[in-house]
């Protein structure tokens, strides 16, 4: 009987506890998707402000991502809408709560994942942290107590923030990296994969067929994070999931890098010329498939057209 | 896939889960070897092969407890109804043998651990010598893998065989309870340095699980984790930039970041503590208290013996005691009080085992300038208020001052807890010049202007972030008051109506969810004693 | 109880009643300093020797325990 009666009493501490996380976890709540709503990844996240299904491609990954892409220079050259679904640092199982969030609202035709996240090592901790955080967020924005005021409390949540450059983060500077293209040198050698990185890009390739996206490996140029057994790696991969891949660090006659002139950091990330070079021929690639239509003259979409003329204003030279 | 980084972590809780799980669900016989799987599981799982040392230890230990007893077996039995002459003759000789095992238990041990420890320290300190006298020699630097808690185990193992060697208990037979204490999963990474005679029994024994029992084990380590991911967590930025770049820093932050790193180093370990005390605890096993509100100390002699207890009552039954006791030192002790007193007399061979003591517990922080100093600065801090306390009683005497009033023992509680703090910078700031630096800074380069320009909130802790450890501390103070006036607080909580109860768990849960510094923006600080 | 031995200890800490404390080493009441000093003179004031075994704290804890300490090793001697 004591048992029962114990057993009883453990049960109601569960639920009482599971019903106060939920609670909190209401009032923790972002009521907005900005940054001063003390939204996690504001940039990355303003996808969730864009219009419903107006959103062609997506591009996922680190800071790789978020410094070569410029989904603006892609719109005014193709009149294909993208975002740059980016955060500094990234590990797959961010990247799927990405593509999970983005797949509520929008639906991209082609899903374009840069390979540097592929290879960040991430622990069974990171994945149960987030799967947590996503039923509970209380974890993931307790830390909102700090800038909360009482009367957000109890507005329900409605996300109307976008970022002005979707996703893409300008960078100007300029640090010559020290090695040249000699980065690439030919091997035969494979860079093996962690299972549980490769168990979560099969989710992922599974996720964008169930919503008919095309889903495509990246490389972005990159002296530091790049080098040929990691590209043996992501093909063998590639080849395994039946996927296209495309590495820019082999392409030097397509996308001629200037290491001297084109990376912010020693050949770490692009900075606003390489992001050029880059996004010019993705450009030109998303043409060539075929999937996309050119949207530039549809008036549905006349706030693109807004904002690149905004973002080339604070471009270095305009597009 | 399956790896530990600390105590906090969701797999050591996983473990901890099974391991509770088949505890309760399996007989008493069965419950010994859940232990030690468990045990063995957590220990592979942090050092992979590294393993084999502590199964070496353990095997050689068991072996050497037995020799040492067949030694004085067969002492005993030779003795037996021999003249009083004769006997002391035999006993002598078989003491010598035994003093032979003993020696060669210490190389063994001690040398293991030395060797591990501080080869490259001691080979960089040769080779700095060796440039000074500007020899063109040089010897290798060793990079070695060490094994989690071989500083504690190593002095577990270390006391088993002393204690064997006195006769204060029979060496054990039984080798699965001997592995069972060298290596019981809660205390193997930080401590408690536990005693045989204190948790052998208790844990060969696997007492069943209590309701009342669980109930208090968890109580204790959702305190624990709250002192470890509020407080010790949120000072962590701070600490990582005072002490990272302290030459940017005037001196009234670098006392902050003294004063802050003393505070992290106590909400960590004592946190730690509490988780590892409190897990025994759910099994019914109770482990020694490694903490008593060590900031209420008098005098820093108190203070040791309030902070890390194990390892300071380790030092002086194994150290200060040994060699104060020690033939040439009694000798010494006579002679002195003689020519000086009986109060200044033992002061030269206590001088000597206390420097013994803090020598040695400085070097087994870790292999560094720092930590010798550390060790250095205690001694003659101790030292120092030994030989000034009779000087002391007769000034108070004499201006009236009540030695034992409360206001005369605030103050000396504020003296003791600055000469802590500076101690613990020295210990944290790696380079002992550096160390020498932020301390003439405190003093030459105080002022309060980071406070008035808004700097303070720059460098690692927004306003919010200083609110909460202000308000934290005030929790663990008037907790800390409670305690010292002999309340148990988690029994009186035990003790009351459902109701409250899950008033009190919701609210720390709570408390802990919304205020622990976790996630985006901080950086979980590595539980600091595991690395020594 | 030996007179001997309570002036020895009351030499050493004249403010603790050590007929009826029964906690000298639990409560600090002797500190390691004092332990050596009163080694020291029980060994010489009843010529024993006090190995290092014995210093323990259920030797020390109070006068009583002394004296049993003292008597045991000067029979075993």
């Amino acid at each position: 009987m004591i048992y029962i009666k114990r057993i009883f009493v453990f049960i109601m501490f569960i639920l009482g506890l599971a019903g106060l996380l939920v609670g909190s976890s209401y009032i923790f709540l972002p009521k907005s998707n900005g940054l001063n709503s003390g939204m996690e990844e504001f940039k990355a996240n303003g996808i969730l402000g864009e219009k419903e299904n107006s959103i062609d491609v997506l591009f996922l990954g680190d800071s790789e991502i978020y410094c070569s892409v410029i989904p603006l220079q892609i719109w005014q050259s193709s009149g294909y809408t993208s975002y740059v679904c980016g955060t500094s640092g990234q590990t797959l199982d961010y990247t799927e709560v990405m593509l999970k969030r983005t797949f509520e609202k929008q639906s991209p035709k082609i899903v374009v994942m840069e390979t540097n996240a592929i290879y960040r090592k991430f622990t069974v901790k990171n994945v149960i942290f987030t799967k947590v955080s996503d039923y509970f967020s209380v974890f993931r924005y307790h830390n909102r107590w700090k800038t909360m005021s009482i009367d957000e409390i109890n507005k329900p949540a409605e996300y109307t923030f976008t970022d002005e450059s979707k996703g893409y983060r300008l960078k100007t500077g300029i640090k010559p990296a020290v090695k040249d293209n000699s980065y690439m040198s030919p091997t035969d050698k494979i860079l093996p994969i962690e299972k549980i990185n490769r168990q979560s890009v099969e989710r992922i390739k599974k996720l964008c067929d169930e919503n008919g996206a095309k889903l495509i490996f990246f490389s972005t140029p990159s002296t530091k994070n790049w080098n040929y057994m990691r590209h043996n790696g992501i093909e063998a991969l590639a080849k395994e999931l039946k996927c296209e891949y495309i590495d820019l660090n082999l392409l030097t006659k397509e996308v001629p890098v200037d290491w001297k002139n084109d990376t912010v950091d020693k050949g770490d990330h692009m900075n606003y010329f390489g992001a050029k070079k880059v996004t010019s021929y993705l450009s030109e690639y998303l043409e060539n498939t075929g999937l996309l239509a050119d949207k530039r003259n549809d008036s549905d979409y006349k706030t693109w057209n807004e904002a690149a003329e905004e973002f080339n204003k604070n471009c270095p030279n305009k597009i | 896939m399956f790896s530990i980084a600390t105590y906090f972590s969701v797999e050591a809780l996983l473990l901890l889960l099974v391991t509770v799980a088949l505890y309760v669900c399996l007989p008493q016989k069965a419950r010994r070897y859940v232990l030690l799987i468990s045990s063995y599981v957590f220990f592979f799982s942090i050092s992979g092969k590294l393993l084999v040392f502590l199964l070496f230890s353990t095997l050689s230990v068991h072996h050497i407890g037995l020799w040492l007893s067949d030694v004085q077996n067969e002492c005993s039995i030779r003795t037996k109804g021999l003249e009083r002459e004769e006997r002391k003759a035999l006993n002598a000789e078989y003491n010598k043998k035994q003093r032979k095992i003993m020696a060669f238990a210490c190389i063994l041990h001690i040398g293991l651990l030395l060797l591990l420890k501080y080869t490259p320290f001691f080979s960089q300190n040769i080779n700095a010598l060796f440039g000074l006298l500007g020899l063109q020699l040089r010897i290798p630097v060793p990079k070695f893998l060490i094994p989690i808690g071989i500083s504690f185990y190593t002095l577990q193992a270390v006391a088993y065989l002393f204690d064997v060697y006195r006769k204060k208990i029979p060496a054990d037979r039984n080798l699965l309870r001997l592995a069972l204490f060298m290596s019981f999963f809660p205390q193997i990474m930080e401590g408690p340095i536990c005693r045989y005679s204190d948790t052998a029994e208790a844990l060969y024994e696997a007492p069943k699980m209590h309701y009342g029992n669980f109930v208090l084990g968890s109580q204790r380590m959702l305190f624990g984790l709250m002192k470890k991911l509020v407080i010790a967590d949120r000072l962590n930025l701070l600490i990582q930039n005072v002490y990272g770049e302290p030459n940017k820093y005037d001196g009234f932050v670098i006392a902050l970041g003294a004063v802050g790193y003393t505070f992290q180093l106590y909400a960590d370990f004592s946190g730690t503590m509490d988780l590892v005390i409190g897990t025994a605890q759910m099994f019914g096993i109770k482990l020694p208290e490694n903490f008593k509100r060590p900031f209420f100390s008098a005098t820093i002699s108190e203070f040791w013996k309030r902070w890390h207890i194990t390892l300071g009552t380790w030092f002086k039954d194994y150290i200060f005691f040994p060699v104060s006791m020690s033939k040439p030192m009694k000798k010494l002790t006579t002679k002195a009080r003689k020519k000086l007193g009986n109060r200044y007399g033992p002061l030269i061979a206590g001088s000597v085992s206390l420097f013994c003591v803090w020598f040695c517990n400085g070097l087994w922080h870790g292999a560094g300038w720092n930590y010798i100093f550390f060790g250095m600065y205690h001694f003659v801090l101790i030292l120092s208020g030994n030989i000034i306390e009779p000087v002391v009683i007769k000034i108070t005497q004499k201006l009236k001052i009540n030695r034992s009033a409360f206001p005369y023992r605030c103050v000396q509680i504020v003296r003791t807890f600055i000469l802590v703090c500076f101690g613990e910078m020295f210990f944290r700031q790696e380079s002992l010049k550096q160390g020498f630096k932020m301390f003439g800074k405190i003093f030459t380069d105080f002022t309060f202007k980071t406070l008035k320009d808004g700097l303070l909130f720059e460098f690692g802790m927004d306003r919010q972030d200083y609110l909460i450890i202000i308000v934290s501390a005030v929790l663990l103070f008037i907790i800390g008051i409670l305690q010292e006036k002999g309340i148990e607080i988690r029994a009186s909580i035990a003790k009351r109506n459902i109701a409250v109860q899950f008033a009190v768990y919701y609210a720390l849960i709570l408390f802990i969810v919304v205020f622990g510094a976790y996630g985006a923006g901080y950086v979980p600080l590595d539980p600091i004693y595991a690395g020594f | 109880m030996d007179e001997r031995l309570l002036e020895i200890l009351e030499d050493i800490n004249p403010e603790v009643d050590f007929e009826s404390c029964t906690t000298l080493i639990d409560d600090h009441l002797l500190d390691s300093l004092s332990i050596i000093s009163l080694v020291a003179e029980i060994e010489e004031e009843f010529d024993i020797t006090i190995p290092t075994v014995e210093i323990i704290p259920e030797n020390f804890n109070s006068a009583e325990k002394l004296w049993e300490m003292i008597t045991r090793l000067s029979e075993e001697d």
